[in-house]
């Protein structure tokens, strides 16, 4: 499944452009060093860390994109960061937990 | 046609959890940080020689090696820190400059930081470099998608914060 349709499905809200890619699979964490050591490459990083290494980890492992939970916010600096590196943002109110049964029901595995 | 599976010559073993501790000598202020493979961050001043080092910060990371599938040799990158993203950097720095230039190219630039002893840090050795841009672009499934990651020739270890590598500072805080 590409990650805008995923994210209509969701009604996930854009943070940034949208980068199409296909959604190979999820990887649920706050840190980055963890998503560094265990994502894969295609990997939707479900987080609820807002902050600019998200990105900077996001775009070393090649996740398709980031959801950001809780409701949180992006600088705009993040912003800039995340479009220079074709990253998708997007954030949603849900929590972690929340979002990973969502995007089960969706048929992501 | 179902593609073969991509095979890969590296691989990331031994990964250990623990804190990068940033410590301070109490009459020098000299700084140095090492790796600390424990359940919590060593928080107690003690004495070397007539020093007296004290940790100021402490951030969750990992350490780990990587193995060469082919020969089965095990490189060690314990003195490795984490990575700095180009983007993370001061823009009009050299770094930031270069980065930008590389970002043209569709290469995502990176410095491997390397933990800071008592008589400075030195940057990581290039045939470890070498090994790190194989272990991480081999992982890349974009086509026109690289990652260069060079020794610190900056000097950046002095010049930038913990922060602004990517590690876990602040972690308790969610704000």
């Amino acid at each position: 499944m590409k990650i805008q349709e995923l994210a209509e499905r969701l009604g996930l809200r854009p943070a940034t452009k949208v980068f199409d890619r296909d959604v190979t699979g999820v990887y649920i964490s706050d840190m980055v060093s963890d998503v560094i050591a265990n994502a894969k490459a295609g990997d939707l990083l479900v987080t609820a860390q807002a902050h600019a290494n998200v990105i900077a980890a996001a775009n070393l492992v090649d996740t398709c994109a980031v959801v950001i939970t809780q409701g949180k916010a992006l600088a705009d600096d993040v912003v800039k960061m995340a479009e220079k590196a074709e990253i998708a943002v997007f954030t949603t109110a849900l929590n972690r937990w929340q979002m990973a049964t969502k995007l089960y029901e969706a048929g992501i595995r | 046609m179902a593609s073969e599976p991509r095979t890969r010559r590296y691989e990331m073993v031994n990964v250990r959890q623990g804190y990068l501790v940033i410590e301070q000598e109490n009459h020098t202020l000299a700084r140095r940080s090492y790796f600390a493979a424990e359940r919590t961050p060593p928080l107690e001043e003690y004495r070397e020689g007539n020093q007296f080092w004290k940790p100021q910060e402490a951030a969750q990371t990992f350490q780990f090696d990587v193995r060469d599938v082919e020969t089965g040799e095990v490189v060690s990158f314990g003195d490795l820190v984490g990575l700095l993203y180009y983007a993370c950097c001061a823009p009009g720095s050299t770094v930031r400059q270069i980065g930008d230039l590389a970002h043209d190219q569709q290469i995502s630039l990176y410095v491997a930081i390397t933990t800071e002893g008592a008589e400075g840090p030195a940057p990581l050795p290039l045939e470890k470099v070498r090994v790190l841009n194989a272990l991480f672009n081999e992982r890349l499934t974009r086509p026109r998608k690289k990652v260069l990651i060079l020794p610190d020739l900056f000097g950046l270890q002095r010049q930038i914060t913990y922060e602004q590598i990517a590690i876990d500072f602040g972690l308790t805080s969610m704000e």
